[in-house]
């Protein structure tokens, strides 16, 4: 079974008395560990589509199911849950805590979770912090950190709770071509690691390089869906 | 929880000067309740002692026939056992003096106009240990040298054009009923302010009043003054205490204490208490609206901070936890700040007071203030209002809170 199966996807918005369409019946299966790449000119849909897929939005018309489960049944509260079990995003413009310290931000997702008591919360932040190599800026606060530095470290609280599924919009679009590639690096090496399903929207041709599978979204629209065989192996 | 605690807490550090503003708000709230309620209880305290000294002392005793007819002011119902009275007083705690009076209503003359006037006759020995006229005295008190000698209300004085040292008629009716006229000299006026003493009373004693009034040492009230305390609810319950004692052991005696003697004016109290909190929930409801405002500009400055929170899987509940915390901070740093001011300030009004002679003209019982007035610590009082500016403080970042909650998550996300 695929991890995710989104079945004839629409999304309309209103903006007064007109509607845009901003997806228009989307089908797509995804599978456990893939490197996705979604992209597609601006407006075509990426962000609104990743946004159904991690559910903070909802489809006007479809479902997504996830695990085989319509995420259109559950409620408010049972979406909230979900995405607290499941997914993490990664934001193209970091989203950090700006009063959190890189570490506390790390450890927030664990804190919202409940799950872990406080010594397991510090192991597995300390862990992912060295992953993303950040072992020590792990005290400075947000406005210390450079760009790639905040973006790893939204990495680190991303990947902190081992989700199945971790949602990056644009996750390179504020970073200089060294440092995304740092970042594409670092997502690659949890994906191969513990083949965790990354799925990113870009415009970065380096980034696409990168990808597994590269999905280009027209008009609302799939217009291909091509998967390399050796990915990111060149 | 911990979590959101800390996030609130620095936040609220984070923009000190809004912090600061918005505390102050409330601090100012507080500090102005403390004050008012510590000044206008010191303020009561100072006319109800002033009460009690000049006029109703602490307990009054009488017969039952004679409280049901005190307006004629009778002098048929006299005390039979005054002398069991002052015994059983005088073993007592607390009590600091015991005086007779017998009232009477008499005319006053000076061969052109006739007033009626209400009489006191006095014990001059006991009556300073229950009340304070002395301090009010122009002139001379009583003296021994077997003359008839009278005291007036200087607003009467005035009226009859008589001053110290002069003569006047007095007329009243014996106990016997029958009239009789004499003349008194002047050794004394009283000055105060108070309507019944200045325009209506005279004072004569009782050796007097013998000759005068045929008294033959009738008394017909038995004031009894106990020890003032602090803390005004001792003070209370001392004389309750004393007149329920009183009332078991003289159970067909007439015993009043000061609260019913004086029940008209200590109402009046209440009802000013009343308004003092009003007044101090209109500052609140200025603070509430500043702390209010203050919650809404961070949740407005952090809309996407709430969207990556709600992303990350953070329930509606707890962003509201988040931002109530936020106003609960600043609640407790400005109800802190107006413990600090108000007690504070206090501290100078309870220790040095305020001089009375600047409330001239402003006398609620009509009766002149002499030295300083203290404000009091009101711990109760103190108490609920930090609690309540904190409360006020979360009540009031509930809205706001709740917004927060209800954005949604794609949009807070965008949100520049
Ligand atoms: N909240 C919204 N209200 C109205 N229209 C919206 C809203 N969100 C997206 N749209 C519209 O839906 C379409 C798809 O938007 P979307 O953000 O998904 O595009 P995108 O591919 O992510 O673009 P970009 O590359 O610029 O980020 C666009 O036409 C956009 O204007
Ligand atoms: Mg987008």
């Amino acid at each position: 079974m695929p991890l995710l199966e989104l079945i004839n996807v629409k999304k309309n918005y209103m903006k007064g008395e007109t509607v845009i369409p901003a997806l228009r019946g989307v089908d797509l299966l995804i599978e456990k560990g893939d490197f996705l790449s979604i992209v597609g000119p601006s407006g075509s849909g990426k962000s609104t589509l990743l946004n159904i897929i991690g559910c903070i939005d909802t489809p006007t018309e479809g479902s997504v199911l996830y695990d085989g489960t319509d995420l259109s049944d559950l409620n408010d509260k049972e979406k909230t849950n979900y995405r607290k079990e499941n997914i993490s995003f990664i934001f193209q413009s970091f989203n950090l805590i700006p009063v959190l310290t890189a570490r506390e931000n790390v450890e927030l997702p664990l804190i919202i979770e409940k799950k872990f008591n406080k010594d397991e919360i510090h192991d597995k932040v300390t862990r992912i912090i060295e992953i993303v190599g950040l072992g020590d800026m792990a005290d400075r606060f947000p406005r210390e950190l450079s760009g790639g530095q905040e973006q790893r470290v939204a990495i680190a609280r991303a990947l902190v709770k081992n989700p199945l599924v971790v949602l990056a919009d644009e996750p390179t679009a504020n970073l200089d071509s060294g440092m995304s590639e740092d970042i594409i690096s670092i997502m690659q090496k949890m994906n191969e690691e513990i083949h965790t399903t990354f799925i990113f929207s870009t415009h970065d041709p380096l980034v696409q390089k990168h990808a597994e599978r590269v999905i280009i979204l027209r008009d609302g629209l799939i217009a291909s869906d091509e998967r390399k065989n050796n990915g990111h192996a060149d | 929880m911990g979590t959101l605690i800390k996030i609130a807490w620095r936040n609220v550090r984070r923009h000190k000067r809004r912090t600061f503003l918005s505390a102050l708000v409330i601090a100012v709230g507080l500090a102005m309740f403390i004050l008012m309620n510590s000044i206008m209880t010191g303020w009561d305290r100072a006319n109800i002692d002033n009460l009690i000294e000049l006029s109703t002392s602490s307990i009054r005793i009488s017969t039952k026939e004679y409280a049901d007819d005190v307006e004629s002011l009778p002098l048929k119902y006299g005390l039979q056992n005054v002398q069991e009275l002052t015994t059983f007083l005088q073993q007592q705690e607390y009590v600091a003096g015991i005086t007779p009076r017998t009232q009477f209503l008499g005319q006053l003359s000076n061969w052109e106009e006739t007033i009626p006037v209400i009489g006191q006759v006095v014990n001059a020995k006991t009556d300073p240990t229950v009340f304070a006229l002395m301090n009010y005295f122009e002139g001379n008190y009583f003296s021994d040298e077997g003359e008839n000698e009278i005291i007036l209300g200087k607003g009467l004085a005035e009226e009859m054009g008589v001053q110290l040292g002069d003569y006047i008629t007095l007329y009243a009716l014996t106990k016997y009923e029958s009239r009789n006229a004499d003349e008194f000299h002047i050794v004394g006026l009283l000055n105060t302010t108070d309507p019944n003493i200045n325009l209506n009373t005279i004072m004569i004693t009782y050796e007097t009043a013998d000759g005068f009034l045929d008294l033959e040492g009738l008394v017909t009230e038995l004031y009894v003054s106990v020890e003032r305390r602090v803390n005004y609810n001792l003070f209370v319950k001392d004389v309750q205490q004393l007149q329920s004692k009183l009332q078991s052991r003289f159970p067909e005696l007439q015993i009043d204490s000061f609260l019913k003697i004086a029940s008209g004016f200590l109402k009046l109290t209440e009802q000013k208490k009343a308004f003092g909190m009003i007044f101090m929930l209109i500052i609140l409801a200025i603070a509430a609206v500043g702390i209010f405002n203050s919650v809404l500009m961070s949740v407005y400055e952090r809309i996407r901070e709430i969207g990556v929170l709600r992303a990350q899987g953070m329930k509606r509940g707890e962003i509201v936890t988040l931002f109530l915390w936020e106003g609960g901070f600043i609640g407790i740093l400005g109800s802190i700040l107006g413990l600090i001011i108000g007690c504070g300030a206090n501290i100078y009004f309870v220790l040095v007071g305020i001089p009375l002679d600047q409330f001239s003209g402003f006398e609620t019982s009509g009766i002149p203030f002499l030295g300083r007035m203290h404000g009091e610590w009101n711990i109760g009082a103190i108490i609920f209002v930090f609690l309540f500016g904190i409360i006020v403080a979360i009540a009031a970042s509930y809205l706001p809170s709740r917004m927060a909650s209800k954005l949604e998550v794609t949009k807070a996300i965008r949100y520049v």
